[in-house]
């Protein structure tokens, strides 16, 4: 299977594109956020998208990642941590269990690969993480989006995007990588039959088709900083600074920003769809990304794996 | 794990003491103050979905957070290490110790796990089978899958972060599984309970002379 070159059509992105983006959030978040502060989260996370690999198919942008890094180990070469695999659609995805994803063309589908250096705390925080860079990504396009538990990314009550993250160890060396994998429905429109209520893509919401390589830059830097946010908070936290428990991380007050969440009613489930477990209202997240559920007798459950919706 | 089981020796233990003795530590460090004192009767987290939370047990301070440690099991507090009270303390410093009565489910699991090889939980997550080893159980039935060391068996799902748990123990058969899909299963906790397919005649065997044992003897442990 053969990277395309640029100009091919379909997506194409390189590493000194991402680059650029970064400096344009670098100076996008310079007017909230200490420069300084800025500067040092976005030098964490400049990994993401190191190297960039873009294909016009593949079977699952996860299998080609984890093809990659055993492939690398075999040549006695060491792998690009950051590395993004992208596809202009993708033949056999799939969501968490065993639910189908559909990825045709005109989608953002992909998986950035991720040497594990972070903390288990922070590393908890991934699937949040990823989520906030998304929805960042998608308000900026003009879309009022907004973020469900953990990171499913709505525009109204439809779903614009899924991630699935997995770890990997690589099969010679036994590293950890985290294989971050993304679906973002960007111009593609059509959905199979099961979808075609919960899916909506981005140019539906908008009216109109959105450039895809920019969506991509777009989302990337701001994977970029979310993921250093990491970083610079674990930092943080070793350095003598807030407690990991105290809800201070600034990911997570990214997250409460975004997200409609907390106060709803809900039903959760480890998979809602197919063995929803109980009903709650949502009381808040906890400083390691928990979900804290208020039962009807009023006592309290925190969830640390599962889905819900919205009721 | 050893062919010869001394069932009288065994029985006759959980018999002569039929509880368990559970020690509960400091969750991490700081100052402690005690809410129970010896003698106490604790009860365990209750409800559908286990969200009563257990009788107090502690409150533990770490830079002005406090937070309160209730029982995860039912029983009568044995023994209180007064003297730390008000005291900084370490994690993991053991600070009370509960008696909790064994029921004849818990005490054939008791002896199980004695006999078996344990493979614990490696963090606080939810946990299930790896779609291969899924798929054997639905085919064969869970008893009759073997699995080996370095094989991928489960998954661990923790913040809708899936990460692959390869067996490390005695290669053997599935003889027990400790956890239900969905539900958490705190750390160090078993998972799977596994023996050597040649041993699992010695198993059943001591579940039925348990169990026979029990049935001819019944409120053994009441």
């Amino acid at each position: 299977m053969e990277t395309r070159e640029r100009g091919g059509g379909g997506i194409a992105v390189t590493a000194a594109e991402i680059d650029r983006q970064r400096l344009m959030e670098d100076r996008l978040r310079r007017q909230a956020w200490d420069a300084t502060e800025v500067e040092r989260i976005l030098r964490y996370g400049a990994f993401v998208g190191t190297a960039i690999e873009c294909y016009p198919v593949l079977d699952r942008a996860m299998e080609k990642a984890r093809i990659h890094i055993t492939a690398m180990e075999q040549a006695g070469r060491s792998v690009h941590n950051g590395t993004v695999i992208l596809a202009d659609r993708l033949e056999r995805s799939k969501g968490r269990f065993d639910r189908t994803w559909h990825a045709p063309s005109g989608g953002l589908w992909g998986c950035l690969l991720h040497v594990n250096t972070l903390l288990p705390q922070s590393r908890n925080l991934i699937s949040l993480a990823v989520g906030v860079a998304c929805c960042e990504a998608v308000r900026e396009m003009g879309i009022a989006a907004e973020l469900r538990w953990v990171n499913d990314v709505l525009v109204g009550d439809r779903k614009v995007a899924g991630f699935l993250i997995e770890s990997f160890f690589s099969p010679r060396y036994r590293e950890e990588y985290n294989l971050i994998g993304f679906g973002i429905n960007v111009n593609n429109h059509q959905f199979p039959h099961e979808l075609r209520d919960t899916a909506l893509s981005l140019a539906q919401a908008l009216g109109r088709p959105l450039d895809i390589n920019s969506f991509a830059r777009l989302f990337l830097a701001k994977l970029s900083f979310a993921v250093g946010l990491l970083y610079y908070e674990e930092e943080r936290r070793l350095h003598g600074g807030d407690d990991w428990d105290d809800g201070g991380h600034r990911l997570l007050q990214l997250w409460r920003g975004l997200s409609t969440t907390v106060g709803r009613r809900v039903v959760f489930g480890f998979d809602v769809l197919q063995a929803p477990r109980y009903q709650a209202t949502v009381g808040g997240i906890t400083g390691s990304g928990g979900l804290v559920m208020v039962l009807d007798d009023g006592h309290e459950k925190t969830e640390y794996s599962g889905e819900i919706r919205y009721i | 794990m050893s062919n010869e089981i001394d069932f009288d020796e065994i029985l006759s233990k959980y018999r002569s003491d039929p509880f368990d003795y559970v020690e509960v530590c400091a969750t991490h460090t700081g100052v402690v103050h005690f809410r129970v004192g010896e003698g106490d009767a604790v009860e365990a987290p209750s409800g559908e979905w286990q969200q009563i939370p257990g009788t107090a047990l502690y409150q533990i301070t770490r830079e002005r957070n406090p937070k309160l440690v209730a029982a995860r099991t039912n029983g009568v507090v044995s023994g209180i290490r007064s003297e730390l009270e008000g005291q900084f303390v370490e994690a993991g410093e053991k600070l009370i110790t509960i008696r909790h009565p064994l029921k004849k489910k818990e005490i054939i699991e008791n002896i199980l796990k004695e006999v078996l090889y344990l493979f614990r939980a490696p963090e606080r997550a939810k946990y299930y089978f790896a779609l291969d080893v899924q798929s054997r159980i639905e085919k064969k039935g869970v008893r009759a899958v073997t699995i080996e060391a370095g094989e991928e068996v489960l998954t661990m799902s923790l913040m809708k972060r899936d990460t692959p748990i390869y067996y490390t123990g005695e290669g053997g058969v599935i003889h027990s599984v400790y956890f239900t899909p969905g539900v958490s299963v705190n750390q160090g906790e078993p998972l799977l309970g596994i023996c050597a397919p040649e041993k699992l005649p010695l198993i059943q065997k001591i579940i039925t002379r348990v169990k026979a044992d029990w049935n001819s003897e019944q409120g053994l442990a009441a």
